[in-house]
């Protein structure tokens, strides 16, 4: 590789990653910043993105909530609903808001619970705690 | 992501020896000088692959990002300081029953039904330009392309545009029942 060529290359590739990096902020700082609590799941509930402020509402930290579904956070009495609406949620419908109870470490937290389908067949969950 | 691999230390590395290349390049070359920047070009071969992957990797986590942001159960739209859209988010098309391109540019004002728009500006100037966003939230009638009006709660913050970096405004919009 001449040393002209890799020098152009170059600049080309710094633009490209200065530009990825501004991007990476401005999502970081949009979802991780929110006030309102969102948490990302694919199909079958599993959570794989959460933010912070869905992080105090859930009350566990946010690696050991990576992996987990998000099914086994909702009481014991609840989960069969919450499967119920998710497979509904997969499947269309567009019922997509439910009032659910958290089992947080600190005590039950009673929410509302919306999803919204996204692209590849993730879903994006909003967890909004009832005052 | 640690330091010492992230775009940003592969950069300053990467620029480091290709100026120390160039300029052994500009004296004579004695056999010694050669090795040397032989060995410099071998390595920032290996830098250049590392820092592609960086970028692929970028580019990733960006899709992640975008996808949340595109399919948040919300309505959401970022302004820039002079309140033109920048971007529109799949929820906020819905609410205001209107394709991408008829959003992106236009003024947010001009989604403000007109009755509320003098207040919705007068609120608006207190968040520019450049001024540091602080959270805070007002209604107001959001007049949609089609159908009567709908009252919303607008919450905003600041949020850096993706373009440039430089700031804009974070709208979160989400009707009254």
């Amino acid at each position: 590789m001449e040393l002209a060529d890799l020098q152009g290359m170059w600049f080309k590739l710094q633009a490209q990653v200065e530009r990825l990096a501004e991007e990476r902020r401005q999502y970081l700082d949009f979802f991780e910043q929110s006030p309102e609590a969102y948490l990302v799941t694919d199909g079958l509930g599993r959570i794989s993105e959460v933010n912070g402020a869905a992080v105090d509402i859930l009350q566990r930290r946010k690696h050991l909530l990576r992996g987990k579904p998000l099914g086994v956070l909702v009481v014991v009495e609840e989960r069969a609903e919450f499967r119920h609406r998710l497979k509904a949620i997969v499947d269309g419908s567009t019922e997509r808001s439910w009032l659910a109870t958290i089992a947080a470490p600190e005590g039950r937290v009673e929410v509302t619970l919306t999803a919204r389908l996204m692209g590849a067949g993730g879903i994006c969950w909003r967890l909004q705690a009832m005052e | 992501m640690n330091s010492r691999t992230s775009p940003e230390w592969l950069m300053t590395t990467v620029t480091a020896l290709r100026e120390l290349m160039i300029k052994r390049l500009e004296t004579e070359l004695d056999a010694e000088s050669k090795r040397d920047l032989e060995m410099a070009l071998e390595e920032l071969d290996v830098m250049w692959e590392e820092l592609q992957g960086q970028a692929a990797l970028l580019v990733r986590e960006n899709e992640r990002y975008a996808a949340f942001f595109e399919f948040a159960p919300d309505a959401y739209l970022i302004t820039d300081t002079g309140g033109s859209i920048r971007e529109a988010n799949q929820a906020a098309l819905e609410l205001l029953k209107a394709a991408r391109n008829d959003v992106v540019g236009k003024p947010l004002a001009e989604c403000v039904a007109d009755e509320d728009r003098v207040a919705f500006l007068a609120r608006m100037v207190g968040l520019m330009p450049g001024v540091n966003v602080r959270p805070l939230g007002w209604r107001a009638r959001l007049r949609p392309t089609a159908g009567e009006p709908v009252a919303a709660d607008f919450s905003v913050r600041a949020i850096p545009l993706k373009k440039s970096g430089v700031g804009g405004i974070c709208w979160l919009i989400r009707p009254v029942n």
